[in-house]
């Protein structure tokens, strides 16, 4: 053994930003959260050169998984031209010479900030949630480590209480967005704030899902083909958004997830929160060839 | 820029070295194989060293009851355990032996469901016991046949599992891997 062989040439930066023994610890956590779907598994979340909250969760398990073939696209609220996207975006392509994409289906890697793309995910795509708060129980125990038994022994009675105190006072279920799910019948999740919009598109899908929160230093997953139930009363179904006659005003698309902009006289008007599928719908409506892939909803109504 | 700030900017698009390259890609075989249970998966490099490579540091405590892989083991940093210690274990699974060190393999508890160790064994593919598996990553169910496994493996694993206690598998064939997480049932058929 020389010293040579322990040793390696410096480098001014770690392909992919992280450095092997960083993306080790993350590939063998990854390897458990897949193994116990929905189950948070702790990690020691490093330093990356951006905020904590601002997606280094999501960030970290994204470069490991980069490599140059990578075709990366990165969501922000629906947007991949949001200064936040934009910016992680390039800077996941600047330390692995991966591609850059707006298109859902030309992706390989998937980063998004609360949001699911429209258009149906395919097997072998990777979608990487990036997670505020991963604890369901948060609201109804603050103390981490009674959470951890009450996950250990599936006492999730308290999110139902909840639930039922949101229709007492307010008539329906108030939670718009990080609706409690149960994955795989047994661990309950926080979906990331993604809208009850994107919730059932998780159950069963074709493509492997990472939610990782770098700030609180977990990560979970969804693997394909694996149950998410949404937690509902038997006589109160689960309900996604009203949004399905909704019609963009940029272009002209109805039946999907809508951001509403508040307009001058007191009204609203609505565009597509998946910026890109607008983008395809308005390149197609002037003739371009531009393909839409099958969407998860059709008309508002889930396929 | 200042030449300390310049020197940190890559001056080209980067390149993944060997290693990186083949550390990425093992893992990716291996996130596709526990995903989707019981469909084969391509190693860049034949036999657990890639694994090793890929996983393996000195944060880990690893239990291989192969001494030329121990020595690769030891390489890396990682504590050689006994099997009652280890969270990954490279072990024989085509012997007597290797079932009463599986025995002692760590499941973790509800508590902790990450103290669970991750499993990689030698198989043959196709050939064998037939197994039927279902749970996550499985459409409707799917069949498999793993061979050269000791009797009495998958009664041992059914015994240890408690969900979402357990430890989960790789077999190795060759380049090919097939994963069976924890969250798999197995039908002996």
């Amino acid at each position: 053994m020389s010293i040579a062989s322990l040793t390696k040439a410096w480098q001014p930066m770690s392909y992919g930003f992280l450095d092997a023994s960083a993306k080790r610890e993350l590939r063998r956590k990854m390897l458990k959260a897949i193994a116990v779907p929905g189950c948070q598994m702790p990690y020691a979340s490093r330093e990356v050169p951006m905020a904590r909250g601002w997606g280094t969760g999501g960030l970290q398990v994204t470069l490991t998984l980069l490599k140059p073939s990578s075709v990366v696209k990165v969501i922000d609220q629906g947007a991949d031209d949001s200064v936040n996207a934009a910016s992680i975006r390039s800077f996941l392509s600047k330390v692995s010479g991966a591609a850059e994409t707006w298109d859902t289906l030309a992706a390989s890697l998937i980063q998004s900030r609360h949001r699911i793309p429209e258009e149906r995910l395919h097997a072998g795509q990777i979608l990487v949630l990036q997670v505020p708060n991963p604890e369901p129980l948060r609201p109804v125990e603050p103390n981490m480590s009674v959470a951890r038994q009450m996950h250990a022994d599936a006492d999730y009675g308290r999110l139902w209480l909840i639930l039922y105190e949101q229709i007492v006072r307010s008539g329906r279920i108030m939670e718009g967005a990080a609706y409690p799910s149960v994955v795989n019948g047994r661990h309950v999740m926080t979906p990331s704030p993604i809208p009850r919009w994107d919730v059932p598109k998780l159950h069963m899908a074709q493509h492997l899902t990472f939610l990782s929160a770098g700030r609180e230093k977990r990560l979970y997953a969804v693997p394909p083909f694996t149950k998410v139930e949404p937690l509902v009363f038997s006589d109160v179904p689960f309900k996604v958004e009203d949004h399905g006659a909704l019609t963009c005003h940029r272009s002209g698309v109805s039946g999907f997830y809508m951001n509403e902009i508040p307009q001058d006289n007191g009204g609203s008007a609505f565009e597509l929160s998946d910026s890109h599928l607008g983008i395809k719908a308005i390149r197609k409506a002037e003739g371009e060839a531009d393909r839409i892939g099958a969407t998860w909803y059709r008309n508002g109504q889930l396929a | 820029m200042t030449a300390l700030a310049q020197s940190l900017v890559p001056a080209s698009v980067p390149v993944p070295d060997a290693f990186e390259a083949r550390t990425n890609a093992t893992f990716e075989a291996l996130m596709w194989a526990l995903s989707r249970p019981g469909t084969v998966q391509t190693l860049p490099a034949p036999g657990m060293k890639g694994l090793v490579e890929a996983l393996v540091d000195r944060e880990c405590k690893v239990f291989c009851d192969d001494a030329d892989l121990s020595d690769f083991v030891a390489f890396t940093g990682a504590a050689l355990m006994p099997a009652a210690a280890a969270d990954h274990a490279f072990m024989g699974l085509d012997r007597a032996e290797g079932l009463k060190n599986l025995e002692q393999i760590p499941v973790g508890s509800a508590l902790y469901p990450d103290d669970g160790a991750t499993v990689v064994a030698f198989a043959r593919f196709g050939e064998g016991q037939k197994l039927r598996l279902t749970g996550p990553g499985i459409e409707t169910s799917v069949e498999i046949t793993l061979g050269g496994l000791v009797p009495g493996l998958w009664a041992l694993r059914a015994a240890r599992s408690r969900y979402p206690a357990g430890f989960d598998m790789f077999f190795i064939c060759g380049t090919s891997v097939i994963g069976l997480p924890r969250s798999t049932l197995i039908e002996v058929l």
